[in-house]
């Protein structure tokens, strides 16, 4: 029996889902090995009936809370894809100001008041409500690893994320590294698995598939001063995808991360 | 100093020809140092034009040639059996440009991948690439090359090219390099002045070498070894971003992973090597989670005394060539060895190098192609418990595994991967053997789902197991706690058997598991119990109902007391002691208390072996390799090995 699989969409692009379907006459291969029952963004037809529930998009309101709580009751793997769903995201940018304030800046006096798709909370990751399986991270996805998850899954083995920086990969591609061009990267800190697609084709790191160590406040501010570079240079770099780790309201919060955490 | 070679003379306009003849020939893939936009690199070449000679240093050294940054090992299909391919051919190749440290860091890397155990994929490699080497015509900042007297050689080339002013210096240094020569150059002899002005030019060289060590090569071992608990490590470590970057660009640095990726419609696979790096926290990581260096600074640690202890005691080289690239590489420039061992130097020094090996280095080679697994059925299965099952197993050459008590084999499954899994039965001219799993990691949970005829991949066995002879007259005491039975079978039933029985004296055997549905085993206890003088205790952490265990509960410790010998006894028993990293410490407490000597205790330890034959780094206990010399050790050689019992 192929095991049954549904795509979900929340707050996001939907760019992960249609990386997905990207994968052209590949997506052949994967109804091969997977039953596809529902994947709004390229088939009509949808079930509830699935064992494994592919979760894209951030977390922003109750009402989305409530529809992942029965996503997951009613799979028995769950597997967040792509950075607003593994991380929060982009999406969590506007955790820094409190909700009311985010309304007011983008729909100013509109009265939203009895309206419950304007109902918003924090953003959140997918894990911060419910339980997650495994994580397909990035912004975008990497299909390569997207088809390693998933041939994983379908031969019941463990699927590899990588748990080392995107240095691994960025040397093993053999670039320059971006702090000797004069530019931020969070390559050092974020995880792999992405093959160091961004610095590889000269763009720095903004740590999309999530932090992993956090170095002491006292490296990072070395880091800038041997390297000529920002504080604000580094904030922007760091806010994109993480503000939950990094907030620029407190400065720098960046601490080791703990033994066995 | 070795025969003087044979040196041509080459003008840089012959010279350009002569790398053009052999882009234009195809025979060989022509490979040389190029710009990267503000770095050198070596890539293909094009044209003459792109040979960079002038070069410091490139970003990544010529290993990514020998042990690719990702290398196809075999190719299977998943719907066939047991069916493998490898790519039988290799390119040949020419190198262009590579500098004398490199070039060491060649023949060092020969030491382990030729002399030591023969891996022939890097041996092809190897065979089919010509060296044109190349004398440093620009320095580094961050390279200490003269220190290390790695900024000349005078072995490892084919070829070596030295700019004398104006025209090219070739020092022959191989047949193959001269019939390269012959037939695709233009040259004329050296005269004595061109040799002298060879001489001049590495003279200076070497004087252009701005960053110097303050601790000669030959003491790094020595200085190491004093400073293994030196606040340096903490210090240092605390800035370090575990990047991982350092071992990335070493030229010294060769530990790999190996890893199974399968395609989309799950039909075939490869099997791969990629790079892996001791800085990174799962380098030490086993199937059940455990990571046996977890601590960041112990990790960076192990980098220096790899470099500067381990290799070195081993091998009779110090595995660093002075570079630069880790100190180019680091941001936090904490990983550069010239400063760390110039800050070392005014520490002290011992003489105690071997602190951190056994007594006895050893060197066991395997036969045959070291990556590839034999082709096996099981036979058999049985499961034990929720979660630990037998299968016996059946080579299909049907020839015995040929293993001692305490070996263990390499279980591969393509499209999963590999495991190291403890022989469980004892040694005999049975076709099959077997092996008992508990269902943690991805190969075990394959090997869950398998049936008898199905075909896995075997490879070893492997290591040390354990020495049946010197246990003779003796008698034995033998712990097991946990899954430790599983190894522990195998000695077990070798001792219990009839033919060997009379060899040794009484026989205590103590296991303690953590509930009575997780005793493994229990029906053939009661018959090692039936063979004289064989005594079993057992003893659960817990028991949830009481009627269904009717042994003692509480941890294996408790079982000691029980236990009376008089002096006589402890000095004429042997212990073995077999069971999760907590468990030592206090069974060997119980041991001593006993008066058991500590050169009687035996042991045998759990590491990250992958490749099974001391080459991927990943089970190495400070300088000792537990898939070679290991898993089972004698306790009085590793007792005060630091990271042994931790």
């Amino acid at each position: 029996m192929k095991p049954k699989v549904a795509f979900f969409d929340f707050s996001s692009c939907e760019g992960c889902q249609l990386q997905i379907a990207n994968l052209e006459e590949e997506i052949l291969d994967l109804i091969e090995i997977v039953d596809v029952v529902s994947f709004r963004e390229v088939m009509k037809e949808h079930s509830d009936e699935y064992d494994i529930a592919v979760v894209e998009g951030s977390i922003m309101r109750p009402m989305d809370e409530h529809r992942l709580r029965k996503i997951r009751s009613r799979c028995k793997t769950l597997v967040a894809l792509g950075a607003c769903a593994t991380i929060g995201g982009v999406n969590k940018i506007r955790n820094q100001w409190p909700v009311e304030e985010v309304k007011k800046e983008v729909y100013n006096d509109a009265d939203l008041k009895d309206n419950k798709f304007f109902n918003v909370s924090q953003t959140k990751a997918v894990n911060e409500v419910v339980p997650v399986d495994y994580y397909i991270h990035g912004c975008p996805i990497n299909r390569d690893e997207f088809k390693r998850v998933i041939t994983s899954l379908a031969l019941g083995k463990e699927p590899v994320i990588p748990n080392y920086p995107v240095c691994v990969e960025c040397k093993k591609n053999e670039n320059v590294c971006l702090f000797e061009l004069g530019k931020f990267c969070l390559g050092p800190i974020t995880r792999a698995g992405c093959g160091a697609i961004c610095p590889s084709n000269g763009g720095a790191c903004d740590g999309c598939r999530g932090i992993l160590s956090k170095p002491d406040v006292e490296c990072v501010m070395d880091l800038l001063k041997r390297y000529d570079l920002t504080y604000e240079e580094m904030k922007s770099r760091c806010v994109l995808y993480n503000t939950g780790v990094f907030n620029p309201k407190d400065g720098m919060t960046f601490v080791r991360r703990r033994k066995n955490e | 100093m070795t025969k003087s070679k044979s040196v041509k003379i080459i003008t840089k306009k012959n010279l350009k020809d002569f790398v053009k003849n052999l882009i234009k020939d195809k025979k060989y893939e022509v490979v040389g140092v190029k710009e990267k936009g503000i770095k050198f690199a070596y890539g293909p070449l094009e044209n003459a034009n792109e040979l960079r000679l002038d070069y410091d240093v490139t970003l990544l050294p010529p290993k990514k040639y020998f042990l690719p940054q990702i290398e196809k090992l075999i190719e299977y299909n998943l719907e066939k059996k047991f069916e493998y391919k490898r790519e039988e051919k290799v390119k040949s190749r020419i190198l262009i440009g590579v500098h004398p440290y490199d070039i060491i860091a060649l023949e060092q890397t020969d030491k382990l991948y030729l002399d030591s155990q023969e891996d022939d994929y890097y041996k092809k490699k190897r065979e089919n690439t010509i060296i044109i080497g190349s004398d440093i015509e620009k320095v580094n900042e961050r390279s200490f090359a003269a220190s290390m007297n790695t900024h000349v050689t005078d072995s490892g080339f084919d070829l070596l090219l030295t700019n004398i002013g104006g025209d090219y210096a070739i020092t022959i240094g191989s047949k193959k390099g001269e019939k390269l020569l012959i037939k695709y150059a233009k040259t004329k002899p050296a005269k004595e002045l061109d040799i002298k002005k060879i001489k001049e030019k590495r003279k200076k060289i070497k004087l252009e070498y701005t960053k110097k060590l303050k601790v000669p090569k030959e003491d790094w071992s020595k200085v190491l070894v004093a400073n293994y608990d030196h606040p340096l490590w903490e210090n240092r470590s605390q800035k370090c971003m575990e990047c991982s970057s350092c071992t990335m660009v070493c030229p010294t640095c060769f530990c790999y992973d190996v890893i199974d990726d399968v395609s989309l419609d799950l039909k075939d696979g490869n099997r791969v090597r990629t790079w892996d790096g001791c800085l990174i926290r799962d380098f030490t990581k086993v199937a059940s989670g455990e990571v046996f260096r977890d601590d960041i600074s112990k990790r960076f640690r192990h980098r220096f005394y790899r470099k500067g202890n381990y290799l070195p005691e081993r091998y009779g080289f110090v595995a660093c060539v002075g570079c630069g690239r880790c100190g180019i590489a680091c941001l936090p420039d904490i990983a550069d060895p010239c400063d760390v061992m110039n800050y070392l130097s005014h520490f002290e020094k011992s003489d105690d190098t071997d602190r951190f090996f056994l007594k006895q280095k050893t060197d066991v080679k395997e036969k045959g192609t070291i990556h590839i697994p034999q082709s096996a059925t099981i036979k058999r299965t049985e499961q034990y418990t929720k979660s630990e099952m037998l299968f016996e197993i059946e080579l299909d050459d049907k020839k015995p595994l040929g293993h001692i008590p305490g070996q263990f084999v390499e279980v591969s499954i393509f499209g999963v991967g590999e495991a190291p899994i403890s022989v469980s039965s004892g040694p005999s001219n049975k076709s099959t053997f077997e092996i008992v799993v508990r269902k943690v990691g991805n190969v075990t949970n394959r090997l869950f789902k398998m049936k008898a005829g199905d075909k896995l991949g075997i490879r070893g066995p492997f290591g040390k197991g354990f020495d049946v002879k010197s246990f003779e007259k003796k008698h034995l005491l033998l712990s097991a706690g946990g899954i430790g039975i599983v190894p522990m079978r195998s000695l077990i039933q070798y001792v219990v058997d009839e033919k060997n029985r009379k060899k040794y004296k009484d026989i205590t055997i103590l296991y303690g598991a953590k509930q009575p549905s997780e005793v493994l085993f229990s029906e053939e206890i009661k018959e090692w119990c039936k063979v004289d003088n064989v005594k079993c205790e057992l003893t659960v952490d817990t028991c949830a109902d009481k009627d269904c265990w009717t042994g003692c509960t509480g941890l294996i410790t408790t079982l000691y007391p029980k236990i009376k010998l008089d002096r006589y006894d402890s000095i004429n028993t042997v212990a073995v002691v077999i069971g999760p990293p907590i468990m030592y410490r206090y069974v060997i407490k119980c041991l001593e208390t006993l008066g058991i000597p500590h050169k009687n205790i035996y042991v045998s330890l759990e590491r990250r072996m992958k490749c099974g034959v001391g080459k991927c780094g990943h089970c190495q206990i400070n300088g000792v390799y537990v898939c070679k010399e290991g898993p089972v050790f004698n306790y009085d050689d590793i007792k005060d090995l630091p990271e042994a019992f931790e």
